[in-house]
Order: C-alpha cells, then sequence, then structure tokens
C-alpha cells in the first residue's frame, strides 16, 4: 500500500520534508511516524496507515510535497490492514496555517534530473558555461532533447518561469521574492555549504523584508529602576512556584505592556494603506518572541488585559514549551495587538527590534543590570532595566512612543504589590 | 634591482604555464613567465610528447615497409643514421620553441629565465644569470609540471641507467635494454627501441599492461609487443641493479623466483613525481596533499588565495592538454569568470603501436562505480578502411547510459585512435547520444565509420556487422549479452 500525504489542515496542501525515519526494509506498525513535514510554522508527523515493512520511500529530506502524493509504499502484513487511511490523529494535528504555504510555483524548482549513472547533465558545454555564469543549476532543467539533452531553449524557457515567479505580486504568504537571477558564489573565496531555507526561515525573511520596507521605524530607548520590582519578585517567587509558574520580568512587562496600550490606543491600531485607513484594535493580544532551534517564533497571548499575573505566567511558561517543541497551531501565532522581545536571558542591552508588520509597535528588552544612580539625593546601587520600542512612525508620533514607553517604565517601576498578592492569597 | 610589478605570475612554462600566460595577456592582463629551462615548451615539447611522438613516427615506418612486403612492396632493410634521426628530432623541438617564443613576444608577454622561489603569498624571488630578481604580483600559477620518478635504489648516477629524459636523447642503440614498467611511456619507448634494434625486455611489477586501461583495450597493443619485445614480464620486480663494467647487472623476482641478468642499458618507466621542490611552497599557504601532490579545487584555487596550481604538479592524469586546460579554468576565475574544470571530459591517447585512446567513463570505473551502462564493442575486422590498411586489430567501443542512450565513454584501439577519440570527446560534451553518432554520417572508407557503425550496433543492426542476438530494447540485460558476436 502507498502512503499519501493527507490533508493536514485547511489550505494547507504542501510541505517540505524535513526528516525521514525509516529506511526501506523497516518494519512499521499503524501510527509509527514515518517521516516529519514542515508547513510554514509546524513540523508535522506522518504516520503509517498500515502494518508491515517498508518497501519505498519515494522522497528525499528537502522535498516538497503535496496532498495526494506517495510518501512511502509499504508491503503489508496480510493479517494485521489497517482501516482506510485515517488523517493523522488529533494529538498530532499539527498546525492548521490560515495562510497557507503557497504550494510551488514552478514545480522545477523541486524537480532533480539526476539520471541513473549520477553522469552531469547532458548540456554542450556552451550551455554550461552559460547556466554556470547565471548560476542556474542545470539539474533542475528539464531537457528536451533525445537523452533528456539540455539546449538553450531549455535554459530560456526555465529563466522565463522563474522570472514570472518573481514578478508575481507577492500574496500574503508568497514566495518571498527573491532575485533569481543574483548568483551567490561565496566558494571563490574558501570552502562553503549551502542548503535550502527552511520554509521557517524564508516566512521570516519575507516577514522581515517586508517591515523594514514598508515601515518607517523609530527606536526609543529609556531604563526601568526594577529593584523594587525585583523585591517583590523575590517575595513572592514561591508562592507563585507553589501554584505552578515562574514569575518572570516578561509577565510583568506584558502587565505593564497592557496598560500602556489602553492609554494610547494608536498602538493598538494597523495601517491600511490600501484603503488608507487606520484600524484600531478593541482587544489585547500580546506576542511573545520565543527563540527556537529552527529560528524565531512569537506565540500569542490572547487577551491579555483580562488576566492576571498568575494566569499569564501559566499561559506563557506553557506556550514557551510547545513553541521550542514546535507544536503551535498556527491560531496561537497570529493575531497579536504588541509583540514583546525578552533578550534579557541571553544578555546586551538596548537593540533595535523590527516592528511585526501589520503591528505598529514591538518593545525590545535587554538584561537588568546593578548600576548606581541617585535616589533621594544619594547614589545607591539600583537593578536598570533597558527598554526600547521600536514603532511605526506613520501612525505614531515620536512625542507618543516617549509617553508610551514611559508608561511603560512607570508600570514597571511602581508596581502595586496587590497585584501581585491576589492571586496567590 | 627594484621588484618587478605584475599582475599574474606564471612560473614553468610548459603547455599549462605558456597557455596560462597567453590567455592572461590575450585577455589584457600584465603577465611575467618564469621558466629554468632556455626553451619554453616544458617536459612536453623538450623531453616528452613532442619528441617521442617524433621518434614514434620515424620508427614505425620500420615496422610498416616490413610488413610491405606481403603486400608486394618491399623496401630491403633499413639503415638507421641516429645522427640524423636526431637532428631530425631536436628540429623538430627547436621550431616549435621558436614559434611559442614568436607568439610569446607578440602578445608582449614578459620572460624571466631563471628558477623561481616564493618568499611569501606575493613575492617570488627568481635566480637568474644576472642575479635575484624579486617578482611583487596579485595572483601565481603554478605550472611546474613533473618529473620522471627515480627509485633511490636505481639511482646509481650511471647514465646507463635512463629515465624517459635520457631515453629520448638517443646516445645510442643498446643491444639489450630493460624497461622497468609497462605504462605508457615504457610501451612507447620500449617499441621506439625495439624497432631500431635493442632487444627488449619489459618487465612490470602489476599483471596488466596499461594499468588503470580497459582490458579489451589493451589487447591488440599487448599482442603487438610480444611480437616486437624480446619479453614481457608481468608481476616482476626489479631488486636492485649495479654498474658492471659498461653494463647494468639487474635483480629481478619474477613471479617469486629471483634471477639476475645483465643489460646495455635500463629504461625505468614507473611513474611520475611533481616537481615543486625548492619552490618555496612552505612560505605560502598551498598545501600539499597525501599524494604528494599540490591540492587544488576546480577553480585550481590551492589553499593560498593568491596562488592557482594547474597541471601535472596537481597530480590526476599527467597529461599536457589537461594543463592547457586547467591553464583557462585558472585565469578565468582570476578574471573574474565563473570557470571549473568539473565535468570537464579529458582524452588520454598512448601512442603506441597500435594507439590506445579513451575519453569519458572507462568500463572499469563504470563496474568499479556499480554504474549502470551499457556496452557495445565492433572490432575492426568489419572495418574496409582498416582492411585497406592492413591494420584490423583495432576496436572501438561506447559505453552509453541505458535510460537516455547518452554516451558516457569512448574507447578505441587501432591506428590513429589518438586522431578518432576527438569525436567522442565532442560527444561527451555535447551529451550526444548513441542515436546521435549513428545518424551523423561518417565518411567512407575511413576508420571514423566505427563510430558511426558502433553507435548503430547500440540499437542492434549496423551496416557492415552481425545483428545483434538481443535488438534493444531488453535493457540492461542486453548489456552483458554478447556484444561481440558480429566479430
Amino acid at each position: 500500500m502507498d502512503v499519501t500525504l493527507p490533508k493536514l489542515a485547511e489550505g494547507a496542501d504542501s510541505g517540505t520534508v524535513v526528516n525521514i525515519l525509516v529506511v526501506e526494509g523497516d518494519p512499521v506498525q499503524v501510527d509509527q511516524t514515518l517521516l516529519e513535514l514542515e508547513n510554514e510554522k509546524a513540523v508535522a508527523p506522518i504516520p503509517s496507515t498500515g502494518n508491515g515493512r517498508v518497501a519505498r520511500v519515494h522522497v528525499d529530506v528537502g522535498q516538497v510535497v503535496s496532498v495526494g502524493q506517495v510518501l512511502v509504499t509499504i508491503d503489508e502484513d496480510r493479517a494485521a490492514r489497517a482501516p482506510a487511511a485515517p488523517a493523522p490523529s488529533p494529538a498530532a494535528e499539527p498546525a492548521a496555517p490560515t495562510t497557507p504555504a503557497a504550494p510551488p510555483e514552478v514545480p522545477q524548482e523541486a524537480q532533480v534530473h539526476i539520471s541513473g549513472s549520477g553522469a552531469p547533465p547532458a548540456a554542450s558545454p556552451t550551455v554550461r558555461k552559460i547556466a554556470r555564469e547565471l548560476g542556474i543549476d542545470l539539474t533542475r532543467v528539464k531537457g528536451s532533447q533525445r537523452g533528456g539533452r539540455i539546449v538553450m531553449a531549455d535554459v530560456r524557457g526555465y529563466i522565463q518561469g522563474l522570472q514570472q515567479l518573481a514578478l508575481k505580486p507577492a500574496a500574503p504568504a508568497a514566495e518571498p521574492v527573491v532575485d533569481v537571477f543574483q548568483t551567490l558564489d561565496l566558494t571563490k573565496w574558501g570552502p562553503a555549504k549551502r542548503e535550502r531555507m527552511s520554509p521557517l526561515r524564508r516566512t521570516i525573511a519575507q516577514r522581515m523584508t517586508e517591515s523594514w520596507t514598508t515601515v518607517p521605524h523609530v527606536t526609543q530607548f529609556d531604563d526601568a529602576d526594577i529593584t523594587g520590582l525585583m523585591e517583590l519578585r523575590k517575595r513572592y517567587a514561591k508562592a507563585y512556584e507553589k501554584a505552578g509558574a515562574r514569575l518572570t520580568v516578561t509577565s510583568f512587562a506584558i502587565k505593564a505592556a497592557v496598560s500602556a496600550l489602553d492609554k494610547y490606543p494608536a498602538f493598538k491600531t494597523s495601517v491600511d494603506y490600501q484603503a488608507l485607513e487606520i484600524v484600531t484594535r478593541d482587544y489585547v493580544h500580546i506576542g511573545v518572541a520565543v527563540d527556537t532551534e529552527a529560528g524565531l517564533i512569537a506565540p500569542v497571548i490572547r487577551d491579555a488585559d483580562k488576566k492576571d499575573l498568575l494566569s499569564l505566567s501559566v499561559e506563557l511558561d506553557e506556550l514557551a514549551e510547545r513553541t521550542r517543541q514546535r507544536k503551535l497551531s498556527a491560531d496561537e501565532m497570529q493575531g497579536a495587538t504588541f509583540t514583546i522581545s525578552n533578550l534579557g536571558s541571553i544578555g546586551g542591552s538596548y537593540f533595535t527590534p523590527i516592528v511585526n508588520s501589520p503591528q505598529v509597535a514591538v518593545l525590545g528588552m535587554g538584561r537588568g543590570v546593578q548600576r548606581p544612580m541617585v535616589r533621594d539625593k544619594k547614589v545607591a546601587l539600583r537593578m536598570v532595566l533597558p527598554l526600547a520600542l521600536s514603532y511605526d512612525h506613520r501612525v505614531i508620533d515620536g512625542a507618543d512612543g516617549a509617553r508610551f514607553l514611559r508608561e511603560i517604565v512607570r508600570c514597571l517601576e511602581d508596581y502595586p504589590e496587590a497585584e501581585i498578592k491576589w492571586p496567590v492569597s | 634591482m627594484d621588484p618587478i610589478q605584475t599582475e599574474i605570475v606564471v612560473v614553468g612554462a610548459g603547455p599549462g604555464g605558456y597557455a596560462a600566460a597567453f590567455y592572461a595577456a590575450d585577455m589584457g592582463k600584465r603577465v611575467l613567465l618564469v621558466e629554468r629551462d632556455e626553451r619554453l615548451g616544458g617536459v612536453c615539447l623538450n623531453r616528452g610528447c613532442i619528441p617521442s611522438k617524433a621518434l614514434l613516427h620515424a620508427t614505425h615506418v620500420i615496422d610498416e615497409a616490413a610488413l610491405s612486403e606481403a603486400r608486394g612492396v618491399a623496401f630491403g632493410k633499413p639503415k638507421v643514421k641516429l645522427e640524423k634521426l636526431r637532428q631530425w628530432k631536436g628540429a623538430v623541438i627547436e621550431k616549435l620553441a621558436k614559434g611559442l617564443d614568436g607568439l610569446c613576444s607578440r602578445r608582449g608577454v614578459r620572460r624571466l629565465h631563471g628558477r623561481g622561489h616564493f618568499e611569501d603569498s606575493h613575492t617570488l624571488r627568481v635566480e637568474t644569470a644576472e642575479g635575484q630578481q624579486f617578482v611583487s604580483y596579485d595572483k601565481a600559477i603554478i605550472a611546474v609540471g613533473s618529473k620522471p620518478a627515480m627509485p633511490a635504489a636505481f639511482d646509481l648516477g650511471n647514465r646507463r641507467i635512463m629515465t624517459s629524459t635520457e631515453a629520448l636523447e638517443l646516445e645510442d642503440i643498446p643491444g639489450r635494454l630493460l624497461v622497468v614498467g609497462g605504462g605508457y611511456i615504457g610501451m612507447e619507448l620500449g617499441m621506439v627501441y625495439a624497432r631500431l634494434g635493442s632487444d627488449i625486455v619489459l618487465v612490470e611489477a602489476l599483471n596488466n599492461l596499461l594499468s588503470g586501461v580497459d582490458a579489451d583495450l589493451v589487447r591488440p597493443v599487448a599482442k603487438a609487443a610480444e611480437k616486437l619485445f624480446k619479453e614481457i614480464r608481468l608481476k616482476t620486480k626489479v631488486l636492485s641493479m649495479a654498474t658492471s663494467g659498461r653494463k647494468i647487472k639487474v635483480a629481478m623476482e619474477v613471479n617469486g623466483a629471483r634471477r639476475e641478468e645483465t643489460y646495455d642499458r635500463v629504461l625505468v618507466s614507473v611513474g611520475r613525481t611533481p616537481s615543486y621542490e625548492d619552490l618555496g611552497l612552505e612560505n605560502t599557504g598551498v598545501r600539499i596533499g597525501a599524494n604528494g601532490f599540490i591540492e587544488c579545487n576546480d577553480q585550481q584555487q590551492t589553499d593560498d588565495p593568491a596562488i592557482y596550481a594547474i597541471g601535472d604538479a596537481n597530480g590526476g592524469a599527467l597529461l599536457a592538454h589537461r594543463a592547457t586546460k586547467e591553464a583557462r579554468v585558472a585565469v578565468e576565475v582570476i578574471a573574474g569568470e565563473s570557470s571549473t574544470i568539473a565535468d570537464v571530459v579529458i582524452p588520454a591517447v598512448v601512442f603506441t603501436e597500435p594507439e590506445v585512446a579513451w575519453c569519458g567513463l572507462t568500463e572499469q570505473e563504470a563496474k568499479a562505480g556499480d554504474v549502470p551502462v551499457e556496452i557495445v564493442k565492433l572490432p575492426w575486422g568489419a572495418s574496409g578502411r582498416a582492411l585497406t590498411l592492413d591494420r584490423t586489430e583495432g576496436l572501438t567501443k561506447l559505453i552509453v547510459e541505458p535510460e537516455t542512450e547518452r554516451i558516457l565513454g569512448v574507447g578505441i584501439t587501432g591506428a590513429g585512435a589518438g586522431e578518432l577519440i576527438g569525436e567522442g570527446v565532442l560527444a561527451i560534451e555535447m551529451g550526444a547520444t548513441a542515436r546521435d553518432l549513428a545518424e551523423s554520417v561518417h565518411p567512407h572508407p575511413t576508420l571514423s565509420e566505427t563510430l558511426m557503425e558502433c553507435a548503430e550496433l547500440f540499437y542492434g543492426t549496423a551496416t557492415h556487422a552481425p545483428p545483434r542476438k538481443r535488438p534493444r530494447g531488453n535493457g540492461r540485460e542486453a548489456a552483458g549479452q554478447d556484444t561481440r558476436t558480429h566479430a
């Protein structure tokens, strides 16, 4: 029997094979994971639909596969025939990206033509030279001539295909528009390794480029004296631990952001440039950047304004853990009003975060350090937290930016003890 | 003296070095060509390809004349005037060297006669007759080539123990000549001396002649050598040599048994070693590989960003035309073009009689690498041209990729195989299929027809050969199936 790619979720028609867990000849059972597929921001296991032995693996790591494509052929044990192909079990249900990864527009992009003998592509030295100069990998070009020989017309057709792809208006989640004609050859200067961009990396690259090129950024810096806050935290850490939460600076920062967003609603907006309208959200969802092995992902805490410090801390912990395991649903990664990026655990002070468009602001936190400061006309050692607020200068003026960040600082410096106390009392 | 400033310095003026210098000059670069020999041309012109081919041609006529008697045209016994033969050979070299001088000066390539030594990655010191001269350059191309290997045990300082260099000088015609090594140099020069009248004993450590070449291509040459030489001893190791008056006493182990014999001369042709000693490579970032040759990548770049290396000094197939191609790659890479030696087809020719030539994938390599191929062979017994030349010992074979029918390799043994192989190179480089070759009309009667008919045979039927037992269509099964039934 053939194991084909099931429909993973609405709109998710394809994915990239990132891991193959079986080899030909391996015994497998129903629901045993055969391979893992990466689809935009989630990794989904593809389970076996039968018992038996792997007769053939049809795909390679890095290959883009689409729904219905045969992935693995299994020689079934006659005694134990599995019921007709079930969808992946709910536990393994992968993310359902609401903005699906675009299926590869140029199918030959993923198609590599390598002959049985492993000989290089059949093409004349002239064609090979031109391909080298243009940085075109001839194994990706389908030859039209006898024996699969590639002629100039084939290369031309391939380039036209790439160009059409490159010129296509960028759909919300289309492939980033890459200058396909630019050759990057680093091997001129020394050994270098090439690997395909993962779908996550492509998404990040595309979003960052989009935001950086469309949003006029301003970054405002400030310091919060969190000496008092740290004392409070120390006092209540045990109680929170008992209640199953780690009390972190990030949780306090979420609270502070909620308060500032409430005071300055301009930070809850987005720009609809086509309609020339400004849209203000009536909800406060906070995205928190999490560093994972594969890259940066920002899960979203819903309705942060309606949650107390304990529930926020619990949710933050749990969300971060699932993010690292890449077990988030697409919903959980979208729809934030505002984003917080805390690099304090790594170190460093101020940095200039990039606004996660269509949001209009992002708060960056560095590491708190002890610093001598003047307090009540005396020099005292204080714990100081470096903060950076980047905002979209199209909708937020400098004065508002400064006010918003001041409000966050104020919240962190005068954090009411009662608010910390009551959830655990 | 102030250091000479140049964009490119090329060290060594063999077929790699002068090609690099000329090409770079044609591209508008300032080039300095450093050569320790008086003459340009390197080993190829002065002590290799050219003199050996001159002698091979001159002496081949002796064989031809003898065979001619059976065809009704007799010449009588040839008289060899060694002095005149040497002069003619020298004149060929001289003419080509003069030509190179002219090409060099017309391009404005500056020459420096002396030994080069790298002081650091951007400075070359050259020991000239007028003293030291320093050269400061952007890029250097090492093209110092190789020289015959002489194992220390044989290196007695006796000029009767020769390498190819001395053998090509043709000092005399020894009565008994021992040739150590059955590679292409031993076979070629053994044939020259045999025709001139020497009794040749050729010994080879391995179990076959021309090791590395497909056995079916070697067979006709081995047969010819057996006729021409007094003796061929395989699996034989030379243990020691000693001077004994005007002769050389040689001890060897033949199939495990020790033997001692005396020879008038010995030719040691057991391989070649790179000529980069005293080049000062230790002062640069150039790395030497485990095999003793310079390491470089497909762009001819060594580990030192300022230094490129081409030709024999890098190891691999020690062939002049490979060096020339690598010269072009190196210069193009220096000029910022994207160029590579990867996947370039380098043909090889052994100029014995019959000649052996091959290019692309060999049958041996296909077997060793478990590459699925189909092999078609056309013995020349079927060729009208071979019969009229009285040279039917030849063989043409194609190595074809079954699924695409692309030609991956070509092997030819026979008269003029070296000239014929060019078509094979073109076919592989162009990605031609057996059909392309079969449908290109070749003139009759010529030996080039064997390539076309061999390709026809791939499809089961060639005009001048009986059909293959199993016509094509059975895929790989047909491959092992006898391809020689048409003989």
